[in-house]
């Protein structure tokens, strides 16, 4: 079959991890060849493998999960092929490697269990009948997972300061040392000059208020009219 | 002579009149500090295990510098009224020492504000979150105030990661050691919850389809917070120092010409 499986181009966040992803779930592809009792899987391989991969001859040939270290691939998502008919009403993503519990389990049933390694992986659907394989896809470009970072590898060190805060550094740090030169120098020259008994009205720094009273120059008084040499 | 006497009234009217502003912004910056210190929005814990809590020291300090302005400034302008040299001699000593401390508070503020980057709290969220082996008691304590701390934000604020959720498929985690990344690409916090607060759609939540899961990053959601706290600390006390410094030199200028 033409059909190319691919992961969805709907901008999802989880459409690839670390250890799943997603699938669009191919609709009316296998109408022609499927009939009730077929049953549809999903071939999961390591990208170098698909070519040594080879269809399985009846189910129970069929690769479980537990084989995908040492055969390279494995199918699941055992699904009837009622569910990928035109008319399907359910979800049209598919995920694979979302089932955690069969991941310990000693089954040979079809696990969808998560995906071991970064991969990459290739894809592709095959409808099985009862005796065989009857129709298959295309294999899907190569699928790579998430590589997590440690975080490690974080270098939480600042950038450098702002520039604000330098303007307000410098500002402070002026005032700060004008207001103590100011001090220093108003208490050094009141020590000074009291050390050195100089005259106070001539020092810079101390001032008094001579507080005085005015008095006026003498006004020549008239001669009183009665006064008369 | 008069002149000079005019002089000194005015300088006195304007130097009350500084003290008072000083005395009212003193008390301001003490409710502002206390109430940065209070913790509103519950974000200490994510500073204390950073081992970055300066911008909360300078607060402390703000309290106390607020208080002792306030009390300066009563002092001040009764030595300014009664023309005292005494008093205005230890007023302005006393001053000084204030003004060195908030110097130092707003510096402190200014300078660690720019240590609290994304990637600190990352770092963190990543190394702490939900880690389920803490090497200590006290560790211990950490790990759980850090992990009760993001479940909040996350919860509150609809957010998820410091940058995104990407942050937890982009990094290992000690989250991601308990939590297998099939069931748990992020945390489930990062879920759209209904009333109950059980997520919406697990499904769709872990295949990221919008609308089930908080595509936001919390940076916002920290960061806003604790740049409004350390901006309120550094530059209300810049504005003050200002404002002291002219009122300091126009008080040292009064003091030199009070007569003896």
């Amino acid at each position: 079959l033409p059909y190319v499986p691919r992961v969805p181009s709907v901008a999802l966040l989880g459409k690839v991890t670390a250890t799943t992803f997603a699938l669009e779930r191919p609709c009316c592809i296998f109408n022609q060849h499927a009939n009730a009792l077929d049953s549809i899987w999903l071939v999961v391989a390591f990208a170098n493998a698909t070519a040594t991969f080879r269809n399985p001859s009846s189910r129970a040939d069929v690769p479980p999960y537990k084989q995908l270290p040492t055969a390279h691939s494995y199918m699941t998502l055992e699904m009837a092929a009622a569910t990928y008919t035109c008319s399907a009403p359910s979800p049209a993503i598919l995920r694979v490697g979302s089932d955690t519990a069969c991941r310990d389990q000693a089954t040979q049933d079809p696990c969808n269990g998560p995906l071991p390694s970064p991969g990459p992986y290739r894809v592709k659907f095959l409808l099985m009948g009862c005796h065989g394989p009857k129709a298959e896809t295309r294999w899907s470009r190569p699928i790579l997972l998430r590589r997590a970072l440690s975080p490690s590898t974080i270098d939480p060190a600042p950038t450098r300061h702002g520039s604000d805060v330098v303007v307000l550094i410098s500002i402070l740090a002026s005032l700060g040392t004008v207001l103590a030169t100011a001090v220093l120098g108003a208490l050094g020259a009141k020590v000074w000059g009291s050390l050195c008994h100089q005259d106070l009205g001539t020092s810079a720094f101390v001032r008094r208020s001579y507080r005085t009273h005015h008095i006026p120059p003498a006004l020549p008084q008239p001669l009183p009219p009665g006064c008369r040499c | 002579m008069a002149k000079s006497d005019d002089c000194m009234r005015i300088l006195q009217g304007l130097l009350v009149f500084g003290n008072v502003v000083i005395g009212m912004c003193g008390i301001a910056l003490t409710a502002e500090c206390i109430y940065f210190v209070s913790d509103p929005h519950g974000l200490y814990p994510l500073l204390e295990d950073t081992e970055n809590n300066d911008i909360h020291a300078a607060a402390w300090i703000g309290i106390f510098v607020g208080f002792a302005l306030f009390a300066l400034s009563i002092l001040g302008i009764i030595g300014i009224i009664k023309s005292d040299r005494t008093l205005l001699l230890v007023y302005i000593i006393l001053m000084l020492i204030t003004f060195a401390f908030e110097m130092a508070s707003c510096i402190t503020a200014a300078t660690h504000r720019d240590f609290l980057t994304p990637n600190i709290f990352l770092k963190q969220m990543l190394e702490r979150y939900q880690n389920s082996e803490p090497a200590n008691n006290n560790d211990k304590l950490m790990i759980e105030g850090v992990t009760k701390t993001w479940d909040k934000i996350m919860l509150q604020n609809h957010c998820c990661g410091v940058l995104g959720p990407s942050d937890w498929q982009e990094y290992t985690s000690a989250f991601r050691v308990t939590h297998s990344d099939a069931d748990f690409p992020w945390p489930r916090k990062c879920c759209a919850m209904d009333e109950q607060g059980l997520p919406i759609s697990l499904d769709g939540c872990k295949l990221g389809v919008p609308g089930y899961y908080n595509s936001d990053g919390c940076y916002d959601a920290i960061s806003g917070p604790m740049n409004t706290h350390a901006w309120g600390v550094a530059w209300f006390g810049f504005a003050i120092l200002c404002w002291t410094f002219c009122v300091l030199l126009g008080t040292m200028f009064y003091w030199s010409g009070i007569e003896y």
